[in-house]
């Protein structure tokens, strides 16, 4: 009866200002996915059933926030990226990082060590070192966290396709240390479908890579509850130019298919599915709509663990999202723009209610970053955090009739992407037959043609431009000396250790690689072996090359 | 098939270790829409690979993308590559995270022309013609 008479109302309201509002929508500004918003939202359209779909934070299905209190308890996280060069320069950092209040290290590794080549190998030549830290075996990892207690901090590493690596190194040197590893802390990317796609950064085909994760979540839940093997990373997709839904409908995708093929192995979904997180794109573009996304996944998430996986664990189906602002959204214009547009992407992940937020800093597209810079992006995120006044509320925004009624359709939009793709065969079936990567292509190219018809405004760039000199960039320069070194290192270490020891445990890695996937021939506990007799990344890897092939990549748009 | 009528041919391809092919998959699609016939050879090419297939598939022009910051070893390497093997006249562009202080470094070595991120893709696709252009008339 209230809506009828509100729905008149709005009628009535339309015919008074008719002309305005008309001309309004005829603009027609849509979200970056199309999605069509009116002028005005009032209460009937927002046909979200308050207690069914939106509900009350910190319980099911989570909408407004996984924390009853949300950030008056808890505030967000901010975030840190680090580490570069030499695994020495990567201690002194995480040594001077770790007094100056214990912000948890978040590891880059270059590009060698993510794709599993030692620096000796041809093709890592000019890499080494250059996008992050080189780490050829556990004598690195030892270097790095030389005078750190792994019991006591929490160690975030980016990587993937040799994820299980990195998690044996850290199992050993926790061994070694004398941990307890029920509490070793720490995370891994791990989420090697979106690298076929979205990163790059592959190795073996996508059926023994989910293997290699799958190995991974059920090793961690078996040995090491407080660690948390799985980053599923929506945000790589709008970097590499997909919309919005797509972001969220391929992390999705991407996560039930790991959650499924460990679920096959007869690990319980309350047993990891806690230690999944969703690192996701945290953007000023479309605010409102990144603030829905956020609340929509929440949502998604829960009610598909809880009805499709069986969970009974709250804690389980609570959805954790760590956001990033974009990389690909600063400009090298007008780069004092770029803090403009970080601090509303922090006011995004706020109003959206996620569990950590990284800034870009605004000459980081000048090359590495320098310090002011990075005290500008880390004290954005206190001005904001502390100022505002925005922790005060939880979901400050929900309720909103605009809110309540995008939120509706982006799950909508969401869940139908999701659907597509199961009748599709699923995520792998997905990327193999390249439909994961032309949607990305053509989604970029989209975007591309806004910004060079000047559909889509950039300020600086293709409007309100202002010709200024470019700062000096600051490039993540090749340093052939810390190549060298890091090669001789690796020679040197080759020639100490116990051959025969190594040559032992690759073997029986690659028998247990051929054995079909499964409990009785998880690859963790062999690589553990291999590591701790001082294999290096590149044999270790160089061994499941042999048993598994290498991905080639459907090249078609 | 006559030389007018052949379409201009293009070899894309990342060489090096890097996996951010935005920017390359983008300048793949405009230059087809632009109806040229264009090889995409994917991720993690060697240098050495890329000019053997630029070769054997005859092509005006190799392209590649590089955002990691290893542009100058590596297109040097290609650079020497292609007059080794005597195919200087394939115009070779670049594309990507690359400084300006770096692009006279890169024209000197051979490359023809530099994109930098940010370039429009209509101003590549008519470069792309222009070079092919003139090497066939050449």
């Amino acid at each position: 009866m209230y809506f009828e008479r509100l729905k008149t109302a709005e009628q009535e309201w339309r015919e008074r200002h008719k002309e305005e509002i008309e001309k309004a929508e005829a603009m027609a500004p849509a979200c970056e996915d199309g999605v069509p918003l009116k002028v005005l939202y009032t209460p009937p359209d927002v046909t979200a059933d308050y207690y069914k779909d939106v509900g009350f934070p910190g319980e099911f299905p989570f909408t407004r926030g996984i924390d009853a209190a949300g950030y008056r308890n808890k505030l967000w996280t901010i975030s840190h990226y680090a580490g570069f060069g030499s695994p020495r320069e990567t201690n002194i950092l995480f040594r001077r990082m770790i007094e100056h209040g214990g912000v948890p290290p978040y590891m880059a590794l270059d590009l060698p060590t993510q794709l599993g080549l030692d620096p000796d190998h041809p093709m890592a030549r000019g890499e080494v070192g250059m996008t992050g830290t080189s780490i050829a075996s556990l004598r690195d990892w030892e270097i790095i966290f030389d005078g750190i207690r792994l019991e006591d901090i929490f160690v975030g590493t980016v990587i993937n396709a040799p994820a299980a690596v990195i998690l044996a190194m850290h199992v050993v040197l926790a061994e070694k240390q004398g941990a307890d590893l029920g509490k070793v802390r720490g995370n891994l990317q791990n989420d090697i479908l979106k690298e076929f796609t979205a990163r790059g950064n592959f190795i073996f085909p996508v059926e023994p890579s989910l293997r290699l994760v799958t190995d991974t979540l059920e090793y961690c839940a078996q040995h090491l509850p407080a660690y948390w093997p799985l980053n599923v990373c929506g945000g790589h997709y709008p970097e590499a130019g997909a919309n919005r839904v797509h972001e969220v409908a391929f992390a999705f995708a991407d996560a039930f298919t790991y959650i499924e093929d460990a679920l096959k192995r007869g690990v319980g979904i309350d047993g990891f599915g806690k230690g999944i997180f969703f690192l996701m794109k945290c953007n000023h573009t479309d605010l409102f709509e990144e603030v829905a996304k956020f609340r929509a996944m929440r949502k998604i998430w829960a009610t598909r663990l809880r009805d499709r996986y069986g969970a009974r664990d709250a804690e389980t189906m609570k959805c954790r999202i760590l956001g990033h602002s974009g990389g690909s959204l600063m400009t090298r214009e007008r780069p004092e723009l770029n803090i403009a547009r970080t601090t509303l992407a922090c006011l995004a992940g706020v109003l959206g209610g996620i569990q950590l937020i990284g800034l870009r800093t605004m000459d980081e597209v000048f090359g590495i970053p320098t310090e002011k810079a990075e005290l500008i992006a880390i004290g954005t995120q206190h001005v904001v955090a502390h100022e505002t006044g925005l922790p005060d509320v939880v979901d400050p925004v929900g309720g909103s009739c605009y809110i309540e009624a995008l939120t509706t359709e982006f799950e909508a939009r969401v869940q139908e992407e999701i659907e597509r793709i199961e009748r599709m065969g699923g995520m792998v079936k997905a990327i193999e037959s390249g439909y994961v990567r032309k949607v990305i292509a053509q989604d970029a190219y989209r975007t591309q043609v806004d910004l060079e018809t000047g559909r889509k405004v950039k300020v600086g760039v293709n409007k309100y431009r202002i010709e200024e000199n470019e700062p000096p960039r600051r490039p993540y320069r090749y340093k052939p000396e810390e190549e060298r070194r890091q090669i001789e290192a690796v020679r040197q270490l080759r020639r100490e250790r116990d051959n025969a020891a190594v040559q032992k445990a690759l073997k029986r890695l690659g028998a247990t690689a051929r054995q079909p996937a499964g409990s009785g021939s998880n690859l963790v506990p062999p690589i553990i072996e291999a590591v701790r007799a001082y294999a290096t990344i590149g044999e270790i890897c160089g061994t499941l090359r042999e048993v598994f092939g290498e991905y080639a990549e459907p090249t078609t748009f | 098939m006559g030389a007018q009528q052949r379409k201009i041919r293009v070899l894309m391809g990342k060489p090096g270790l890097c996996g951010h092919d935005r920017g390359i998959a983008l300048v793949v699609m405009a230059l087809r829409d632009a109806g040229m016939e264009v090889i995409y050879s994917g991720r993690h090419n060697s240098p050495e690979s890329l000019v053997e297939v630029a070769i054997q598939e005859d092509v005006d022009v190799l392209g590649v993308s590089i955002l990691s910051g290893g542009h100058l070893g590596l297109c040097e390497r290609i650079a020497r590559l292609l007059r080794e093997r005597d195919a200087r006249d394939i115009v070779f562009l670049a594309g990507g995270f690359i400084p300006p202080e770096d692009i006279p470094k890169l024209k000197a070595m051979g490359v023809r022309e530099v994109f930098r991120d940010g370039a429009k893709l209509e101003d590549i696709v008519r470069y792309v013609e222009k070079a092919a252009r003139e090497r066939a008339a050449a």
